[in-house]
């Protein structure tokens, strides 16, 4: 099977997130980026469907050319080759323009599955894999925890956990599925792993290469703009409830919450 | 002429180890030292990570990656900021692997390093340390007599790691008492040879964790075949080299987990109405040891660099272990010092840093990369 796995690089959470001068954009400079979470269930669940079903594991991002380390580190833990989109006018698009860019990425790749993550940590959209779907016209899976390949490689039986109950779908292949949390424990590259990473085919398109132009890609292409980020409201200081006995600040809480807080 | 710049690869090993040591062996750090062990699923986990088949030839059923005494360090530097105990009984099967690759025969490489590329984590080890007064490394009180088939080892090893489950250990010893470096030989002994025994696991300050076992050798026995480099043998001085600048990278990331540690508190803990980062004699503390971690781990790096182009590195590495034994007890002392009363209680992990660091200036022969 031919698997392909969108990857969107993006800050690492423990990363201390500043607004830059301009206020619509973040300061990048002391950023540590890493693939993004879910997308990296993606790489995961890919390679444990190849080794099963042989085939190969294609991994595409778009993005300046630091992507490029999230790319070889799928590749590191086991990915077969990389396509990089690396045009300044691919960047900084919303999700439609994004997903107009990697499906004019695969459109001469051949694939049975795509895996998108959810969302992307960064701006938590959960909306490039959908529109990556409807491009492509191929069913959408979305938000899965357990994926079975049927033995005729013909179709796909996933599942997505909701309130209380897990809702299984099937679907014919080719389909794109996003992931979910609880998919799987992504492994570690390992030490040849890594040292084998750069020697796999890691090709660099432009837009012109995908068959798109500027006004379809990136800012220019999307109909979503930011006007503008704020960052969240400081935490204000919590109370600390003095008394004797567990009991006295147990009634001392209760009466600040129904006084005070008026939430009882 | 110098450039500090991490290749690619580098990058990437360091990323991955980082992230190893975080998720893997900060979280059982805690547990293992309370407990004294060293899970056997941990040993599996790293052993996946292909650190022994990633430096030996394709022929003998490796990668053949290359290996680098630079990489190592920047690989060890991330498993030590996790845990050093942890790191050093996973790395073991490389005290074997390493001087095999360096000195070994084509017969022995044929022989042994197969070994070292299969599924399972391979147990094996070395003993070098001799419980004696001066520590001296290159004094060694074991003996082995040549003879015409065999040769016959004598003498008491101490700081074995692994030495109750590994098959084999590689014994330095001399063949003739304080005869110095150049008199050493590394004999591979089968641990189950009549006259090996191994004693009762030792009870150390640090590196609780790590399972460490003196063994002795009395009139033991070993074929001709397992002397090792046949007869040009080896450059004790080289392997000893290559361990000290393994085991300074790891102090370097024990260094540093302490003083990560201390910063973050510093900054968050409040007295008198700001925190105490902004107070001199605490933020005094921090900074010099900041320095001093950038310091060691220059040093760390000079000398793998002249170990990967094959120079002369006693020199360096003698320097690089006596300077980041002696900064690592200051460290991770600091550490405990900036946590105060908080810092002396097992909740915090500054006292198993400071545990942990205080071994650096003993310890010798532990680690190799």
């Amino acid at each position: 099977m031919n698997i392909l796995v969108c990857i969107k690089q993006v800050p690492d959470t423990e990363s201390q997130i500043k607004i830059d001068s301009g206020g619509k954009g973040i300061q990048t400079a002391d950023i540590k980026w890493v693939m993004n979470p879910y997308d990296e269930f993606g790489v995961e669940e890919a390679l444990r469907i190849k080794e099963k079903t042989g085939g190969k594991v294609t991994v595409i991002g778009v993005g300046p050319q630091r992507v490029v380390e999230s790319l070889r580190t799928a590749l590191a833990m086991g990915a077969d080759e990389a396509i990089h989109v690396d045009d300044p006018a691919a960047d900084g698009g919303d999700a439609l323009a994004t997903a107009r860019v990697l499906a004019g990425s695969v459109k001469d790749v051949p694939f049975d599955l795509i895996f998108c993550g959810q969302r992307a940590v960064d701006d938590d959209n959960a909306q490039v894999g959908a529109a990556l779907s409807e491009l492509l016209q191929i069913p959408l899976l979305s938000v899965i925890t357990k994926v079975e390949i049927s033995d005729d490689k013909a179709k796909v039986k996933v599942q997505r956990p909701v309130e209380g109950a897990t809702w299984v779908f099937e679907a014919p292949l080719p389909a794109l599925i996003t992931t979910q949390k609880g998919l799987n424990e992504p492994r570690y590259a390992s030490l040849p792993g890594i040292m084998k990473a750069k020697k796999k085919p890691l090709s660099a398109k432009k837009l012109g290469d995908l068959g798109l132009s500027p006004d379809q890609a990136g800012l220019q292409g999307s109909k979503l703009t930011i006007k503008g980020l704020t960052p969240p409201p400081e935490r204000k200081a919590g109370k600390i409830i003095e008394g004797e006995t567990a009991q006295e600040k147990g009634t001392i809480l209760v009466k600040l919450l129904r006084e005070e807080a008026k939430i009882i | 002429m110098a450039d500090f710049t991490l290749d690619e690869d580098q990058k990437q090993i360091q990323d991955m180890m980082r992230k190893f040591a975080e998720k893997e062996l900060r979280p059982i750090a805690r547990d293992c030292d309370e407990e004294d062990k060293l899970p056997a699923d941990l040993l599996e986990k790293v052993w996946e990570l292909g650190f022994c088949p990633n430096i030996i030839p394709e022929k003998y059923g490796g990668y053949d990656m290359g290996r680098s005494a630079l990489n190592a360090a920047i690989m060890v530097e991330e498993l030590a900021w996790g845990d050093a105990s942890l790191a050093i009984g996973a790395l073991s099967p490389l005290l074997m692997a390493v001087p095999i690759l360096e000195f070994g025969t084509e017969e022995q490489k044929e022989e042994w390093l197969p070994k070292f590329c299969g599924e399972k984590f391979y147990p094996a080890t070395a003993a070098l340390m001799e419980r004696r007064i001066t520590f001296e490394p290159t004094d060694l009180h074991t003996t082995v007599e040549m003879e015409k088939e065999v040769m016959v080892l004598n003498g008491a090893k101490c700081l074995v790691p692994l030495a109750d489950q590994a098959e084999q250990i590689l014994v330095y010893a001399a063949t003739a008492k304080g005869a110095g470096a150049a008199a050493i030989e590394a004999v591979i002994v089968d641990r189950n040879t009549p006259g090996v025994t191994i004693g009762e696991r030792e009870k150390n300050m640090g590196f609780k964790p790590l399972p460490l076992f003196p063994v002795t050798f009395k009139d033991v026995e070993v074929p001709m075949t397992r002397r090792l480099g046949g007869n040009k043998g080896i450059q004790f001085m080289r392997l000893l080299n290559l361990s000290r600048a393994n085991l300074c990278a790891m102090a370097v990331g024990v260094s540093r987990a302490s003083n990560e540690y201390a910063i973050k508190y510093a900054k968050e803990r409040f007295a008198f109405g700001e925190p105490i980062a902004s107070r001199q004699a605490v933020a005094w503390m921090l900074g010099e040891s900041a320095i001093e971690v950038a310091g060691m781990r220059l040093m760390v790096w000079r000398t793998a660099w002249r170990l990967d182009r094959n120079e002369d590195a006693t020199r360096d590495a003698g320097l690089t272990k006596m300077y980041c034994a002696d900064k690592t007890m200051l460290i991770t002392d600091y550490g405990v010092q900036v946590l105060g009363g908080h810092g002396y209680i097992r909740e915090h992990p500054v006292e198993l840093w400071f545990r942990n660091g205080r071994g650096f200036d003993t310890m010798e022969g532990l680690a190799i990369g």
